[in-house]
């Protein structure tokens, strides 16, 4: 069985977050703005939180309520991001002043 | 092959017994109160950007088309480079390999501080572009949550700095390096939130 070393999977790691880094670029410049595109960007925010905290910052097997308070803010915070596109003026209502 | 086998096996064995434990705290207690601090300082400057953005639906469409996207993608590769070569860094330290190590905490740096530089140079542009804090609100949210973030790279490096300092004077080991780990948690914060300052800075039109 191959086994792959933590060591080497961080070389894995950091290849896949600078090609959806390239790849958030390349959206930024190419297309307009759309819900498929503002998914796309909220995707790539979540996969590359989770992958930094887990591998990078060794979560994936440290206490579960850091592992889960970080998970946490990475799967909120893309949320919101297709909330605001989605939901614009609700949003502008609720936090007038 | 035999000898291959024995080779990997050793190998195996090693990544298992360097592998942290389960269910630990990485680093510290403190520093993970620094931390959540830090993200949700942040992530108030996250809901002040989406509570603006809903207001001024135009100047938040418009605003990241006017940023430089090669400095913000530059920067981005720079810091999650340096957050790879901190994990590379501690993996060393837990192999016994403390001068690999040394040099993936100099590589730390040295990204650093291509970030700063490639920032400073972005600041110096938007200027040029007739940009700067009070132009709209969209730039004032940009300069408050970008500049916030530049000081804790400035910082973040002071504290690697001292991570090789300490690391050269035989204070972290294979068995004890929590220091080490906490710092290393803290530059990983760094680069966490800004994967999510890029997208909405620079990439959500």
């Amino acid at each position: 069985m191959q086994v792959i070393s933590h060591y080497r999977l961080l070389d894995y790691v950091w290849l896949t977050l600078m090609a959806m880094t390239i790849s958030s670029a390349f959206i930024a410049e190419a297309t307009e703005p759309s819900l498929w595109a503002t998914l796309i960007i909220a995707v790539t925010v979540a996969l590359k939180g989770l992958l930094v905290a887990n591998r990078f910052m060794e979560l994936h097997n440290a206490h579960p309520y850091i592992r889960a308070s970080i998970n946490f803010y990475f799967c909120l915070v893309p949320f919101m991001i297709v909330i605001v596109y989605l939901f614009p003026e609700f949003l502008a209502d609720m936090t007038r002043l | 092959m035999v000898a291959n086998c024995v080779a990997q096996t050793a190998l195996t064995v090693e990544t298992i017994e360097r592998a942290p434990k389960d269910n630990r705290v990485p680093g510290n207690e403190a520093v993970w109160v620094g931390i959540y601090a830090e993200m949700t300082e942040f992530g108030l400057m996250f809901l002040i950007y989406f509570i603006a953005k809903v207001h001024y639906l135009e100047m938040f469409s418009d605003g990241p088309r006017q940023l430089n996207i090669i400095a913000g993608t530059l920067n981005t590769l720079a810091l999650l480079s340096s957050s790879y070569c901190v994990a590379k860094a501690v993996a060393c330290v837990r192999a016994n390999r403390f001068k690999l190590a040394e040099r993936w905490l100099w590589a730390t740096i040295a990204f650093a501080v291509f970030y700063l530089f490639v920032k400073s140079w972005e600041y110096h542009w938007n200027q040029q572009q007739g940009i700067n804090s009070d132009t709209n609100l969209f730039f004032t949210v940009y300069y408050y949550i970008a500049f916030n973030h530049f000081l804790h790279v400035a910082w973040g490096g002071g504290a690697i700095l001292w991570a090789i300092f300490w690391l050269k004077s035989g204070g972290y080991t294979a068995d004890d390096h929590q220091g080490l780990e906490a710092i290393a948690c803290y530059w990983h914060m760094i680069d966490l939130v800004w994967i999510i300052i890029f997208p909405l800075l620079y990439v959500l039109g």
